[in-house]
């Protein structure tokens, strides 16, 4: 099993679309059962994946993975905690675990949610 | 003045290009319900006139702007013989000129309106803009004046060729080909005169900021959108509330230079990618056609403008409009009779009767 590696869709423009095919989602746990919501730079994250920027008005769908992954960045954890954290919780080896990794913090960057230097 | 001031609107029709006045109307009876509201019409089917719950009182129609100013002045000193307005809410920018220009034939009227001073009014032409953000260190979009097809292509390559050929006062098409940008500035140089603008095209997110400015360099309130639906010819047609620290200190730095009196609309493209900085499209010298939708979140504008005309005291505090909260248009059909038409038409006046009910035949029958 390979991780959700990033978030499903984008709002933008009033248009959903796709920013990659999601992979397979399938958690080992429900992973955010305890989590009411976290912000992650300048979104908010509910526990039911959605996302919104104040700042910008963009809206934004995630994964339960990519959630778990986002809100581990906003407790500062590091990549190996992170790695961690997800080869524990869900049914992935770690290469897979560390591919999609990689994969998601790019598209962060791409999408303006993270600076380059995270 | 009158016991309970009569306020005169323009700008009553919402079709698919809507016109604030009825977004006015409606937002200043949400804190004003006892005020008699008077609509100044250029058209006897201005949807707004049909309207159930922001239709003004009575209406008027007004010369065109293109009739010249003497013409401007003698019809709204007919118009006050019958309906003594106390104040005017201009809601169109073709209006805006000469008013500003002769703040004193207002005054010697006892008309109280807010509006900016003619020299501020002046600085957010969209030919001024450039001088206007050099000053206040804000990004604007290159734009070039044409009055000929020759200027106007030159104009259009120096640009990149991806252009937007905008109005004097109003529209823009985006052109690309010659043949478009020649068919926009025919088009604009009939609607709205001389200069054609050319204007380069930014790619980005559109955001909307709505304020009222007090003449002294502060925004009173303001609320700031992001727009999420756009009509074909990219009017915003839904927008949601955001808050935007960077957003707020560029709007402010632009009403300070300005020392803007009244309402404004700032209009913006935030530049694609991480980096994205807010570029300004142009400073709109009225209120927005969704300046009611603030009024929903407790920041009434208009209302506020009312006041500050009058020199009130605010009945209800300004408030900054909740991030995340979004309105959407949705458009209805108005009805009305077509002696309503025709007592504009024949009179140039209608006084709004309570509607004629018509019973369904079904709800006379008995059980």
């Amino acid at each position: 099993m390979k991780l959700a590696s990033i978030p499903a869709q984008i709002r933008h423009n009033g248009q959903p679309h796709a920013m990659e095919p999601a992979m397979v989602a399938a958690p080992v746990l429900a992973p955010h059962a305890e989590l009411a919501s976290f912000h992650f730079q300048t979104v908010t994250w509910q526990a039911d994946g959605f996302g919104f920027d104040a700042t910008s008005g963009e809206f934004f769908t995630a994964s339960p993975t990519a959630l778990m992954v986002m809100q581990a960045l906003s407790e500062g954890m590091a990549r190996p905690q992170i790695l961690e954290r997800l080869t524990s919780r869900f049914q992935v080896t770690r290469s897979t675990a560390e591919r999609d990794l990689e994969s998601f913090l790019a598209e962060l960057v791409h999408i303006g949610l993270t600076p380059e230097s995270n | 003045m009158n016991a309970s001031p009569v306020i005169a609107v323009t700008g009553l029709h919402r079709g698919e290009n809507p016109q604030p006045g009825s977004a006015v109307i409606r937002s200043l009876r949400r804190v004003y319900p006892e005020l008699r509201i008077i609509g100044l019409v250029y058209d006897s089917l201005e949807s707004g006139l049909f309207s159930e719950e922001d239709a003004p009182d009575a209406a008027f129609t007004m010369s065109y702007p293109g009739a010249g100013e003497e013409a401007f002045w003698q019809r709204l000193d007919a118009i006050r013989e019958i309906e003594c307005f106390d104040v005017l809410i201009p809601c169109l920018d073709a209006e805006m000129g000469p008013l500003v220009d002769a703040p004193e034939k207002l005054r010697e009227r006892g008309i109280h309106a807010c509006l900016p001073t003619a020299a501020s009014f002046k600085c957010r032409d969209k030919s001024k803009l450039d001088e206007l953000c050099e000053r206040t260190h804000c990004r604007t979009p290159q734009t070039i004046a044409v009055s000929d097809v020759n200027s106007l292509h030159q104009a259009a390559v120096t640009l990149g060729g991806n252009v937007f050929v905008k109005g004097r006062y109003y529209e823009a098409r985006h052109a690309i080909t010659p043949a478009a940008r020649e068919a926009a500035y025919w088009h604009m140089l009939e609607q709205w005169g001389a200069p054609v603008l050319v204007q380069e095209n930014v790619l980005g997110e559109e955001y909307n900021v709505v304020g009222l400015g007090d003449g002294r360099g502060h925004i009173l309130g303001s609320c700031s959108i992001r727009k999420m639906l756009r009509t074909a010819m990219g009017k915003g047609f839904g927008g949601m509330v955001v808050r935007d620290p960077q957003l707020d200190a560029v709007a402010q730095s632009l009403i300070a230079e300005l020392r803007w009196n009244g309402p404004f609309e700032l209009e913006f493209v935030k530049s694609e990618g991480p980096q994205g900085e807010y570029c300004l499209i142009e400073i709109n010298p009225r209120f927005p056609a969704w300046c009611d939708f603030p009024s929903t979140l407790n920041c009434n504008l208009p209302a506020a403008a009312l006041e500050l005309a009058l020199g009130w005291q605010p009945r209800e505090p300004l408030r900054h409009a909740s991030p995340g909260k979004f309105f959407i248009r949705h458009a209805i059909d108005m009805t009305g009779d077509i002696r309503d038409l025709a007592a504009l038409t024949t009179s140039g006046q209608f006084f709004r009767q309570p509607r004629e009910v018509i019973p369904h035949p079904a709800s006379s029958r008995s059980l």
